[in-house]
């Protein structure tokens, strides 16, 4: 168990600014998630952690032990590779035993750790199998064991799960949260997947253009984004370029888009006026009782139906939007061409700047 | 990522043996070859009679002309063979299939020489077919000369061309062809406008390596050729005719070899770098059963070109069964002519093996460490080193042999009439090959097996021992196995380098067909594919390889 501290930790190839002043403290026994899109830095900077890359500035701590130079094999980190990375000239047991060999552990003690990781991961009985003759289910959890194996002070995970197929990704994904939260082992967990990160995290960072965007419980990044990236990377949303006019009562103030207008609230958005509005389809509501919410009427264009879930995409002058209605019964849902009415709580709003992305309207959950 | 300061010393090190072998072994000797053509025969002074002579005189140009004209027909019917062979074996099912493959790439493998003596034995002066022929009154033309040349090149290297066809065309993904087929495309025009234009570079990457093969040929036209030279045939003599040796001659003509080998170097490269469709194979394309007579024309077909290219290496097994009683062939069969050379010729035997296992060791211990310079250390050195190894490539045995009688035959390495010399021969022009395959195989390797070996503790050094080489291991090997068979059955060098005591069984074979000494040399040459027929087995039945290893290699 051991706490991670990254501090000004900078990163080139070549012209390429691949990490750019990053700062974080990851806590002891934490799942922190990296979640960004492809090339967004994230892997960049889960292989400086174990000494794959040197950083060109800043420091990584583990625990208090500054490993600037120390060398990739000496750091004691465990990382699960995308591509499994399982060695194809050895059965599991060999797998599992490499890194123990390599500490010199005595043969009875290997044995027992193996035997002990691997029936962690569900794979006991396959000491003896090669690795082609195992899924890539069951590749993945040998490089799991593999990296438990060790007791590493730190678990990385580098797109584990980004190889295998849907319902065999939310299977090993609760049993990587399992494992690490029995071993109660600090890990660092790389994915693009934001779903993922929201299901498997304690916190998440949001990475682009090599910079953190935002670090938070899944909660706030859901919730409470701080720029319009992590708004639209994280969760469904509709985005409706808009421009801020006059102050309206109640704190409100008018916002059009196109012919649209609607009224949002003004708090933060004093000196800006070209912005987005951004709602989640989940916060639309049929009907509501806030005086200030904004009332709207669509053409349905079309549907779809997910189960617990009827989202439904409307023509709003002009403007397409997503909504969605939960629990739906099929006489709730409209027929295409039809009108559909709601309502976009006040509450619902999200405003950023349109040049910068920032979020203007401040607020507490 | 790098493997620390201590590691990299071993690898400029590495680097540093790399430029080495390539100074001493290959440019050393082939500056002599350059300048030696600018040498004057008469007076010795330095001038451009050499260059002159060549271009002005029709002896030369003709040769020219012959290697030419060789190299392009034999390229057309090897084409005309392999093409279909490619087709039907991959998209019918061909009965047998799997033997025919073994079989053509047998007759690939096996020596250039071995094929032109035995059409010498069916259709020479005295060949048992042509007099067959002539017996019931048809009178067929004597093989040797360009016919001969032709024939026998074209049926060792056809395969080139099937294997690499048949290996693209196994690898188009059979949604291709069915997305052709759904938006409308008969499949005559799903032929022609898909699979022909996805195979294409396979197709000319193949008939250029024929092309580049059957112009630096020796063995071929030196016993079956008669007058006909070509420039490798043109060379040689210039070399070593006792009446009016012209080294210097040689070199130009040897100049102008590699410079004819060098265009269809640059010209394979850029075909085979033009878009490569491999893919992931999800859907491999199916072999449709053949029913009736278009099955059997298909067998057939099929039947006759690989019986026809194996016929030669059949009729050599046979005869040196045969008894005999020195140059002549008595009736029935037995042992003679191998008693014959374990008696007379052991030694020859005993060379061949213990030079190419000496060269073999060097070439696979070597290879793979410069390789692995090649795929992991892009520095400015390596990336100079790398086109410097390729020389060999373009350069024909013969052209090497020259170099090497010219350069180490005085201080400060005089290794003229020793076994190292032809040892350094085998090494040197499978080199490049070795280092290739291992480069090659690294680069299939995937780079996160080695760091996950880092990351579970282990230090750079143990995880190339542990992680690394085993996984180079089954390539390394079966890389050995096949430069063991082209050392094994080298001549256009060594004939030029060898001495009583250092004679080879490939240089034994060609003298014993000079002389007539046919059982001597069926005998030996039946030795020899034997080994080539048991290393092909070893290498497909262990290490699994495919017949793209043969080609490749």
């Amino acid at each position: 168990m051991t706490s991670i501290k990254i501090s000004g930790v900078e990163k080139r190839f070549g012209d390429l600014l691949a990490l750019s002043d990053i700062n974080l403290e990851i806590k002891e026994g934490e799942f922190f998630t990296l979640l960004g899109p492809s090339g967004c830095g994230k892997t960049t900077l889960l292989r400086t952690i174990a000494g794959f890359y040197r950083q060109d500035k800043g420091d990584i701590w583990l625990g208090d032990e500054l490993i600037n130079d120390v060398p990739a094999y000496k750091r004691n980190t465990g990382m699960v590779f995308q591509n499994y990375a399982v060695f194809p000239h050895m059965t599991v047991f060999e797998n599992v035993a490499y890194g123990l060999k390599v500490r010199k552990l005595p043969a009875k003690e290997i044995e027992t750790k193996v035997a002990a990781a691997l029936k962690s991961v569900h794979l006991s009985g396959y000491e003896a199998r090669t690795p082609d003759k195992l899924s890539g289910g069951q590749q993945q959890r040998v490089g799991l064991a593999r990296a438990m194996a060790i007791e590493p002070r730190v678990l990385l995970f580098d797109e584990p799960l980004s190889n295998l197929d849907a319902k065999l990704r939310v299977e090993m994904r609760d049993e990587i949260r399992a494992v690490q939260k029995a071993l109660g082992i600090t890990a660092v967990y790389v994915t693009h997947d934001q779903e993922e990160a929201l299901v498997i995290s304690d916190r998440i960072a949001v990475v682009n253009f090599g910079k953190i965007q935002q670090v938070g419980m899944p909660w706030d990044i859901y919730k409470d984004p701080v720029n319009l990236f992590v708004a639209t990377f994280v969760g469904k949303i509709n985005a409706l370029d808009v421009r801020l006019g006059e102050n309206l009562p109640g704190g409100m103030r008018k916002a059009t888009a196109g012919s649209i207008v609607f009224a949002v609230p003004a708090a933060g958005t004093e000196g800006c006026v070209e912005a987005v509005l951004a709602f989640r389809p989940e916060d639309i509501v049929e009907t509501t009782s806030d005086a200030n919410a904004n009332r709207l009427a669509g053409v349905l264009k079309a549907t779809s139906f997910l189960g617990t879930v009827a989202s439904m995409e409307l023509d709003l002058l002009g403007q397409s939007i997503v909504i969605e209605r939960h629990r739906p019964k099929k006489a709730d849902i409209p027929a295409i061409g039809e009108t559909v009415e709601f309502a976009i709580p006040t509450e619902a709003c999200l405003i950023f700047d349109k040049k910068s992305g920032r979020r203007l309207d401040a607020r507490g959950l | 990522m790098s493997l620390g300061k201590k590691k990299a010393d071993i690898w400029s090190l590495i680097t540093f043996a790399g430029f080495a072998i390539v100074v001493i072994f290959l440019i050393y000797p082939l500056f002599d070859v350059f300048r030696y053509s600018f040498v004057d025969k008469e007076s010795g002074a330095a001038s451009l009679s050499n260059w002159k002579e060549f271009f002005g005189r029709a002896y030369y140009m003709r040769a020219f002309g012959h290697s030419m004209f060789i190299a392009l027909v034999t390229t057309f019917f090897s084409a005309l063979l392999g093409i279909p062979l490619a087709f039907f074996t991959t998209r019918y099912k061909i009965r047998g299939s799997n033997l025919l493959n073994t079989l053509s790439v047998l007759a690939l493998l096996s020596p250039t020489f071995i094929g032109a003596y035995s059409w010498i034995t069916m259709m020479g002066r005295n060949g048992f077919l042509r007099n067959i022929f002539v017996s019931i009154g048809i009178n067929l033309p004597q093989i040797y000369g360009p016919i001969g040349i032709i024939l026998a090149d074209s049926l060792q290297y056809y395969p080139f061309i099937s294997l690499m066809l048949a290996g693209s065309l196994m690898t188009i993904d059979r949604s291709l062809e069915e997305a052709s087929e759904n938006l409308g495309a008969r499949s005559f025009k799903t032929f022609f406008s898909v699979t022909i234009p996805l195979v294409l570079p396979s197709l000319t990457g193949g008939a250029l390596i024929v092309f580049m093969m059957s112009l630096s040929n020796f063995g071929t036209p030196m016993i079956i050729g008669g007058n006909y030279l070509v420039l490798p045939t043109l060379a040689y003599n210039m070399f070593t005719s006792e009446v009016g040796e012209s080294p210097g001659m040689a070199s130009t003509v040897s100049i102008i070899l590699m410079m004819c080998a060098a265009v269809v170097i640059v010209l394979q490269t850029w075909a085979s770098s033009r878009r490569k469709y491999a893919s992931m194979l999800v859907n491999r394309p199916i072999q449709k059963s053949l029913k009736g007579i278009k099955s059997f024309l298909a067998h057939l077909v099929c039947y006759f070109i690989v019986g026809f290219s194996t016929l030669p290496l059949g009729v050599i097994v046979f005869y040196s069964f045969r008894n005999t009683s020195g140059p002549v062939f008595k009736p029935g069969f037995g042992l003679d002519s191998y008693r014959q050379i374990f008696y007379d010729v052991g030694k020859t035997v005993i060379n061949s093996f213990v030079y190419s296992f000496v060269a073999v060791i060097l070439i696979a211990f070597v290879g793979t460490l410069i390789g692995f310079v090649i795929a992991r250390k892009r520095n400015m050195a390596v990336r100079i080193l790398d086109p410097l190894l390729m020389i060999p490539y373009i350069v024909p045995g013969t052209v090497l042999g020259i170099g090497f009688i010219v350069a180490f035959n005085r201080k400060p390495l005089y290794l003229a009439g020793t076994a190292t010399i032809i040892i350094l021969t085998y090494f040197i022009r499978r080199l490049p090959y070795s280092v290739r395959s291992a480069a090659s195989i690294l680069k299939q390797i995937d780079p996160a097996l080695e760091e996950a070996g880092i990351n579970l503790g282990s230090s750079p050094g143990r995880t190339f021992r542990t992680i690394t080489l085993p996984l180079m291991k089954s390539g390394i090997i079966s890389g050995a196995i096949m430069s063991w068979v082209t050392s094994m059955n080298e001549l256009s060098a060594s004939i030029l380098l060898y001495v009583g005591k250092t004679m080879t069984m490939p240089i034994k074979v060609y003298l014993s067909v000079a002389d007539g000494y046919f059982g001597t040399a069926s005998a030996m040459s039946t030795i020899l594919l034997v080994v080539t027929g048991v290393s092909m087995f070893i290498v497909t039945k262990y290490f699994n390889r495919g017949s793209d290893t043969f080609i490749a290699s």
